[in-house]
């Protein structure tokens, strides 16, 4: 009786076991499901975190590669910098206190830090950061002498960018500083930058980044969760490499001779701003490219403050712009040299035909002033003594097109393709940009336009190339200042030769003609560089040239430098030596006046000590 | 009858194949655990928790269930005694206090509530005239059996356990056949205490665990310096053992210490990550037929206090592996829950054993009279 009616009560839980059992093994299913989720699709992703997790990753540095001038002389290199880093998940919240008493940090200071490591997304936290760059001996010290404490941190010895001629040749060289968010997504390789590293930010540093830069290493440790390395304890699960050594960036050997830069800063001192530039007539090779001021590219890598931005921007003789090849300027006299020559080459003129020169010109109602009365001249003796009527006359012979077909040819208004930096391309004006520009077109364009006015703009470099070109016999070189590049290991990986850009397409004779002038012009009584020539040594050929400055409207310079911003630019445009000649050059002193005053003493006396005792250096 | 005869006829062996199998399990996995840490000895300690356990529970075979039945309020009642004896004896672990020292060693009273609340209610049901048509009414007074040791239990606080005790009597009461009506008020009624609970019951601490747990599950980036960062560290243990494993004592996210709480809270994953998914599922496994074999014993019971009993204790195992591989495989909020017969711990295992004891004890009297 007992028995059956306990059956029966058990009877009400009968119908719940079967639901019971079913939602027991739903439940565990789905447990299941999610596991084999975890282990068998998401496997790679945790295993990597897991690897990631038991892995301290130091980063090796490459050594930039260095760069040198056509003597070996140093011109960029590395020097041992301590940059401090830390791995944020092994940092313990009560490091930061003892860190910044160490470093000596203000209360700020401490504050800025600690937020940015709060700002460390957590994918990045076994990642190493760079918390302090270039630290002082005294820091160095005191951290090295309480690391054993800090396991958190790295002190790492990193080369930093030297340049021992510091100003010298800096918007050629170029500069470094850190790299941006942008560099490290555009890099090739995603792994190629990671924050703090530093980048080649303009000149020869930007250029030839890849070459420079090398590949970094990194050796990886076994660590536990509190960051202690379990070396020897390498678990046979540990699939990823652990060292890999840095490769060394390749050394880059320059054309320019740093040597004949030096010689160019000397003979600037008298002048706050000016360009140089000297080309290796047989081969393009740039000797020197100088530019003053500069700026300090120390300055530039460590980062500017606006106000130091403004400063630099503001003053009149714009440091930051690159002189030989970004801005143009009117070539003046020195473009005499390419008219005669238009002229001569399509024999629009008789070269020993005379021109009375009284010291102007009328051309219908307007009169133009040469800068003296030079009685009859010839083409030879107006290139001479620049007489600027000779030129007006023989313009209206030879006429707007041709002047700027040859200048074309010789090449102006396009860029050199020198490959560093921006360049400007420099402007020819045309009859219909004339007509676009002033309406109609006079005559007094042309004219203007023949003596190197009007509205002709070239670069230093431009002119020197095209200097170059009379001097070698026609021939127009695209410029090229790197030399060589060298491996890691020494061995030459790329040697640049010579390219023609084009023959210019004059005559031998003409050549030879325009030749014997520009010798003239310095070593003839007559000549306007005749007061600026060596009177031993090395004989020196060229063109003076005076350009108008643009009048500077709107400009809000105090009155008392106003007067000297108004003034002419000086030119000397030629080649050395005269009777073989192996160079050619282009020197501009802004503001220097006449150009047979100013620049041409510079040339000459620069020549003077690059070519005087020994000849130029050659590549060793 | 002679009991001997009954042992080597009805002596449940495949339950006692698997409980002991997990058990194994257990003290392997926390040899591997624990290898060449501070605590690398634990599992002999866990081995004579064990021996101490199959002790307990072959004494409790030994003992007629009905007898358990008899003193059913007084066990009850001990329990609520020594959980009280917490407040005034006991020790703080991490701010809560759970444990009191008994002897040499602590144990805590929250475990043995779990088969104290069992037995109360199976007293409970098995004098109940009902037979269907339970409304809420009839739930009170087992609610009141609940609510005292629950509410001690709140007052430590451990919320696992708590959630543990919630959980065998709601089973327990889906036994009864509950009338539909009744059903739906008490889900209302949940819906109601839950932001109460949340508002004015829960402690800091536990509202962040279960806060990074939604923020996880919602994709947002959450700080791993905490609770999160557990079941971050627990995936790739479980993730990285892949189909095969690692390996025994080749876990390396074991090894390297980025697992916490690995051989209490978090055992699966250290196993899981040296045996992989063959492993996982066979100890999976090996929980899933424990629960369905309960049920089994249940439904062969000669009475309603073995039925209630024996669904009471798988009802215990079944929820506390629920929650614990839930809780280490990201789809539940990190609480503090033991994996049974698994984890490290003597209180732990003790009342297990006891539970596992009891039910041997209704599988092997279920034809006696």
């Amino acid at each position: 009786m007992i028995t059956l009616s306990q059956r029966r009560e058990v009877g009400e839980f009968r119908k719940r076991y079967r639901w019971m059992a079913l939602f027991v093994v739903l439940v565990f299913g789905g447990i299941i499901v999610r596991v084999a989720q975890v282990q068998l699709f998401q496997r790679d992703r945790w295993s990597g975190i897991a690897q990631q997790n038991i892995t301290k990753t130091l980063e090796l540095p490459a050594t930039r590669g260095v760069i040198r001038d056509i003597a070996g002389r140093v011109v960029a290199s590395n020097r041992p910098s301590y940059d401090v880093y830390t791995t944020p998940r092994l940092l313990q919240p009560e490091d930061l206190d003892r860190i910044a008493s160490l470093m000596d940090l203000s209360k700020s200071d401490q504050a800025t830090l600690q937020t940015r490591l709060d700002q460390i997304p957590l994918s990045r936290r076994s990642q190493q950061l760079e918390l302090f760059g270039d630290i002082d001996r005294e820091q160095l010290a005191a951290l090295e002498t309480h690391q054993a404490e800090l396991p958190a941190l790295d002190i790492v010895t990193v080369p930093l960018r030297d340049y021992p001629y510091a100003t010298l040749g800096a918007h050629l060289i170029g500069y470094l500083n850190e790299v941006n968010a942008e560099d490290i997504e555009r890099a090739a390789d995603p792994g190629t930058y990671h924050p703090g590293d530093r980048i080649g930010r303009s000149g020869l540093e930007k250029r030839y980044e890849a070459l420079l830069k090398g590949s970094r290493g990194f050796r990886r440790l076994v660590v536990d969760a509190r960051g202690e390395s379990l070396e020897g304890n390498r678990p046979d699960s540990l699939e990823v490499e652990m060292l890999k050594q840095p490769v060394p960036g390749h050394d880059i050997q320059l054309t320019l001779d740093m040597q004949l830069m030096e010689a160019f800063e000397r003979a600037f001192r008298p002048y706050p701003s000016g360009a140089a530039v000297v080309v290796d007539i047989h081969t393009g090779a740039v000797r020197a490219l100088y530019s003053k001021p500069v700026y300090d590219p120390n300055e530039m890598s460590s980062g500017l403050s606006t106000k130091r931005y403004a400063a630099l921007t503001a003053d009149p003789f714009r440091p930051l712009i690159d002189k030989t090849m970004y801005e143009t300027y009117f070539p003046g006299s020195t473009f005499k040299a390419f008219t005669a020559l238009a002229a001569l080459e399509d024999a629009v003129v008789d070269p020993m035909q005379r021109v009375e020169c009284l010291g102007s010109l009328k051309i219908g109602r307007q009169k133009f002033r040469c800068n003296k009365r030079h009685e009859w001249v010839d083409l030879y003796d107006s290139v001479v003594q620049s007489c600027n009527v000779y030129f007006w006359v023989l313009a209206e012979e030879v006429g707007l097109e041709r002047i700027n077909r040859y200048a074309k040819a010789f090449g102006f208004a396009e860029r050199s393709g020198i490959g560093v930096n921006s360049e400007a391309k420099g402007f020819l004006a045309t009859r219909e940009w004339y007509e676009e520009h002033y309406g109609k077109f006079r005559i007094g364009y042309t004219l203007n336009t023949a003596i190197g006015q009007g509205n002709t703009r070239v670069t230093v470099l431009q002119l020197a190339l095209a200097y170059a070109a009379v001097a070698n016999g026609g021939s127009l070189y695209v410029p090229q200042v790197v030399q060589n590049v060298r491996s890691p290991d020494g061995s030459l990986s790329e040697t640049f030769q010579p390219r023609i850009k084009r023959d210019v397409g004059i005559a031998p004779e003409h050549l030879d003609l325009m030749r014997r002038a520009l010798i003239d012009v310095v070593q003839d009584e007559s000549g306007t560089a005749y007061r600026a020539r060596n009177k031993e040594g090395v004989r020196v050929a060229g063109k003076t040239g005076t350009a108008q400055v643009v009048s500077r409207k709107g400009r809000s310079e105090e009155s008392s430098s106003a007067w000297y911003l108004d003034r002419s630019h000086g030119w000397f445009a030629g080649f050395a030596p005269a009777k073989d000649p192996q160079v050619a050059f282009a020197v501009l002193v802004e503001h220097g006046g006449s150009g047979g005053a100013s620049a041409a003493p510079i040339a000459t006396s620069v020549m003077q000590q690059y070519l005087g005792e020994t000849g130029p250096e050659e590549a060793k | 009858m002679a009991i001997g005869r009954t042992i080597r006829d009805d002596f449940d062996w495949p339950l006692f194949i698997a409980v002991s199998t997990i058990a194994l399990f257990g003290v392997l996995n926390l040899y591997s655990a624990t290898d060449g840490g501070t605590t690398s000895d634990a599992y002999v300690q866990q081995l004579y928790w064990l021996i101490l356990g199959f002790g307990v529970a072959t004494l409790t075979v030994a003992i007629d269930y009905r007898h358990f039945e008899r003193y059913g309020w007084l066990i009850y009642g001990g329990c609520i005694l020594a959980l009280t004896l917490v407040f005034v004896l006991g020790r703080s672990v991490r701010g809560s206090t759970r444990w009191i020292a008994l002897g040499g060693f602590s144990l805590q009273p929250s475990e043995l509530m779990k088969i104290g609340l069992i037995i109360a209610l199976a007293k409970y049901l098995h004098h109940d005239t009902k037979t269907g048509g339970r409304t809420l009414v009839d739930l009170i007074i087992p609610g009141l059996i609940l609510a005292l040791p629950m509410g001690l239990v709140l007052l430590q606080p451990d919320l696992g356990t708590a959630m543990v005790l919630a959980f065998i009597f709601a089973s327990l009461m889906m036994l009864t056949q509950l009338k539909m009506r009744s059903v739906v008020t008490l889900l209302a009624t949940f819906v109601v205490a839950a932001p109460v609970t949340w508002f004015y019951l829960l402690k800091d601490y536990q509202k962040e665990r279960i806060t990074a747990f939604w923020e996880r599950l919602g994709g947002t980036p959450t700080d791993l310096l905490d609770s999160g960062w557990h079941t971050q560290q627990s995936l790739v243990a479980i993730g990285s053992g892949g189909l095969t494993g690692k390996g025994f004592t080749q876990g390396t996210q074991t090894r390297f210490r980025f697992l916490p709480d690995q051989h209490t809270d978090f055992p699966f994953p250290v196993w899981a990550e040296e045996h992989g998914f063959l492993g996982a599922v066979l100890l999976i496994s090996l929980y899933v037929f424990l629960v369905l074999w309960s049920l089994r014993i249940a439904s062969q019971a000669k009475d309603r206090f073995g039925a209630v009993v024996a669904v009471g204790v798988g009802a215990m195992i079944f929820w506390q592996t629920v929650v614990n591989l839930g809780m280490v495989s990201g789809l539940l909020p990190v609480v503090g829950m033991t994996l049974p017969l698994f984890s490290y711990g003597g209180s732990s295992l003790l009342s297990t054993m006891l539970g596992l004891g009891l039910l041997m004890n209704v599988s092997m009297r279920r034809f006696s009279h």
